[in-house]
């Protein structure tokens, strides 16, 4: 039965090809969604993924960055530094902010670096300067490029204004984008007076991160610590959860096109078969065969589709990159689980529908003219 | 006779209810020996079709019992039945009805997989069926690409494949040329001379008949033997249709003349206006007569 299943599908390698395409592009739907979702979330964690301090220093019940403010007093640099283990502190200021410029916004992270300092600070360049003069900042290339933007031209961050010094790469997203300026620029934009918002740590040879943070918690009064592997987890944990519902509700709206797809396309194949069926059952086939082999029809349309909709992710990504910069896309190991549960999911739906069908055909219709 | 492979006892059929009620099998027995070949023939809407599903275990009777190769099949459940009539029983169809998607030789196999040997012990079954029923250069063939007479022969080899103890086969010739016809013909009348199967073929071709033990005549769900001799045709006078004399139920006299009818149908049509239907009759049997 299986052998006949397989090869009634071969018989119409179009009509196959046009049925897997159609489910492949609903399971893409499921797939996209999250790889954006998985994209921006990764960009949000860059800064603190690209930066490989060991472990962040941040105010006492602080324990994002994202969407998070947070400030220490400014002497707990040095008091960090002396803890043991520590073999360089670095401290940045930072702010969500709304950058403008030829009319234009972007939500924004704005981190204020030391200028003397290249500890922190853009990780890829394209054009310029990668630190900024005072009263200059280092802009993303897609924004700068959005707005029309040449060195030397101003932004504004807040209500001031800056110029732009260089143009960083991989900076850049639909949900936020990083820029660089110098600390004290940045401390006059929040007003702020003898407090940093992070310190970046590097560890000695041979200290764990985890011990470390420990050990700056219990000796620095009122600060938190996290090893950088946790707070890029966290960060990415709280991105993700912001289009974890959106997620959802396309993963449902692509299940529900996917299962309405395979079932018709299954549902037309037993239709169209059903003269056969009936032979089938005249010679003696039971109904659970051919019922499984039409689940066989909708499981191999499933996941045909799977590997069509992975594919096609597969080659977005890189044109995604070339043809449309401001949309981060990425694959994820929960997104392809996701997307495979849901394409099993969809094949046993749609082996479903034709049950009552299967049922109700005739072995004497074989009989008939 | 010795032992039947199926036997049939007093099998009753009715569909629909009330005024609109039919009973399409009505009373029939029937026992079919080993190596036997019966035809049965009859009009349209006869019931034949109603028949071979029930004697093919695919249809339940209302009353009595059908017997084959020795197990009452009238209490068994479905999956039963199916095992039954995929071990025990061979059919063949009219319109071939053959698998598009699978080759001939993949055809002629499928019934195995349902057999307890599997197609690893039928294999060698089906290629030397292929080769004795001349299709042995076609067995990679689609049945898309096959002539109707080729059509038939791997339809009668899937049927064989199994070694089953009973062909059904309804109306094996209606959609072949005369030489197909033929052939088929010879095949099936070989089956039940050399395999000591028994066939039962439901046919209006009258060359099976040549070759047929036994020939019965279904008629309004009742079924008669007849013979195979030269017979005695009249034309019935409301269809124009010619009706063995000897085996219509459906006659009536008028005017000191004996008009038979193919059906209960056209009897009541002539009872309604037997003038009009009697001089129409005349008129044919005086064309017959004298064609010129």
């Amino acid at each position: 039965m299986l052998n006949w299943a397989f090869r009634e599908m071969l018989l119409a390698p179009q009509q196959l090809f046009a049925s897997v395409a159609a489910v492949a592009g609903a399971l893409l739907l499921v797939l996209f969604f999250e790889g954006v979702f998985a994209g921006e979330s990764d960009q949000i964690v860059a800064l603190i993924d690209k930066t490989d301090a060991d472990v962040w220093v941040m105010q006492k019940g602080v324990g994002n960055m994202h969407m998070s403010t947070s400030f220490v007093a400014d002497w707990k640099v040095d008091a960090v530094a002396e803890v043991e283990g520590v073999a360089r502190t670095t401290p940045i200021l930072y702010m969500n902010s709304a950058v403008e410029a030829s009319g234009r916004s972007w939500f924004s992270y704005v981190v204020g670096i030391e200028l003397d300092n290249p500890r922190v600070g853009p990780w890829e360049m394209v054009q310029g300067a990668r630190f900024p003069a005072p009263g200059g900042a280092v802009v993303p290339e897609i924004f700068a490029s959005d707005a029309g933007l040449k060195l030397g031209d101003t932004i504004r961050i807040a209500g001031t204004y800056f110029r732009v010094d260089g143009f960083s790469g991989d900076t850049f997203s639909m949900a936020n984008s990083i820029n660089f300026v110098g600390m004290d620029d940045l401390a006059d934009v929040m007003g702020t007076l003898g407090v940093v918002s992070y310190i970046l740590v590097d560890a000695e040879p041979g200290v764990s991160a985890q011990a470390l943070a420990e050990r700056i918690i219990a000796e620095v009064e009122a600060v938190n610590a996290l090893p950088r592997d946790i707070f890029v987890a966290r960060d990415y944990s709280i991105a993700v959860q912001m289009g974890l519902n959106i997620v959802w509700i396309m993963t449902l709206i692509g299940g529900a096109l996917a299962v309405l797809l395979t079932g018709f396309v299954v549902y037309s194949h037993v239709t169209e078969r059903e003269r056969e069926l009936a032979v089938m059952k005249a010679l003696g086939v039971r109904d659970r065969a051919i019922y499984a082999a039409v689940s066989a029809q909708a499981l191999t349309i499933g996941g045909l589709a799977f590997a069509m909709a992975l594919a096609l992710m597969a080659m977005a990504i890189p044109l995604a990159a070339e043809f449309a910069p401001k949309i981060s896309l990425a694959i994820t190991t929960e997104a392809v689980l996701r997307a495979g549960v849901t394409a099993l999911v969809v094949s046993l739906i749609s082996a479903v529908i034709p049950v009552r069908r299967i049922l109700s055909v005739d072995p004497v219709s074989a009989f008939q003219q | 006779m010795s032992q039947p492979i199926l036997s049939a006892r007093d099998l009753v059929k009715t569909f629909g209810t009330g005024h609109t009620q039919v009973r399409a099998v009505d009373g029939i027995s029937l026992d079919l020996g080993p190596g036997e070949l019966v035809t049965i023939t009859g009009p349209s809407g006869s019931g034949k079709t109603t028949l071979v599903s029930i004697l093919g275990a695919l249809l339940r009777p209302d009353e009595g019992s059908v017997t084959i190769a020795g197990q009452d099949i009238t209490a068994m459940g479905e999956a039963a039945l199916s095992a039954l009539r995929a071990r025990t029983i061979g059919f063949v169809f009219q319109s071939f009805n053959l698998l598009d998607a699978l080759n001939v030789r993949d055809n002629v196999l499928f019934p195995a997989h349902l057999a307890p040997g599997g197609t690893r012990d039928a294999a060698g079954r089906a290629d030397a069926l292929l080769d004795r029923l001349g299709l042995g250069a076609r067995k990679q063939a689609l049945p898309a690409t096959l002539s109707g007479g080729e059509k038939q022969r791997t339809a009668i080899a899937r049927a064989l494949v199994n070694q089953p103890r009973l062909i059904i086969a309804d109306e094996p010739t209606g959609n072949l040329d005369s030489h197909s016809g033929q052939e088929v013909m010879m095949v099936l009348h070989d089956i039940a001379r050399d395999q000591g199967c028994s066939v039962l073929i439901v046919t209006h071709d009258q060359r099976i008949e040549e070759v047929a033990d036994r020939i019965l005549w279904l008629e309004d769900g009742t079924l008669r033997d007849r013979k195979a001799e030269p017979r005695a045709l009249a034309r019935d006078p409301v269809c124009n249709m010619l009706v063995d004399k000897e085996l219509s139920a459906n006659f009536a006299d008028h005017e000191g003349r004996r008009y038979h009818f193919c059906s209960k149908r056209c009897h009541q049509r002539f009872e309604a206006d037997p003038q009009a239907y009697a001089a129409q009759g005349a008129l044919a049997a005086e064309t017959e007569r004298n064609p010129t």
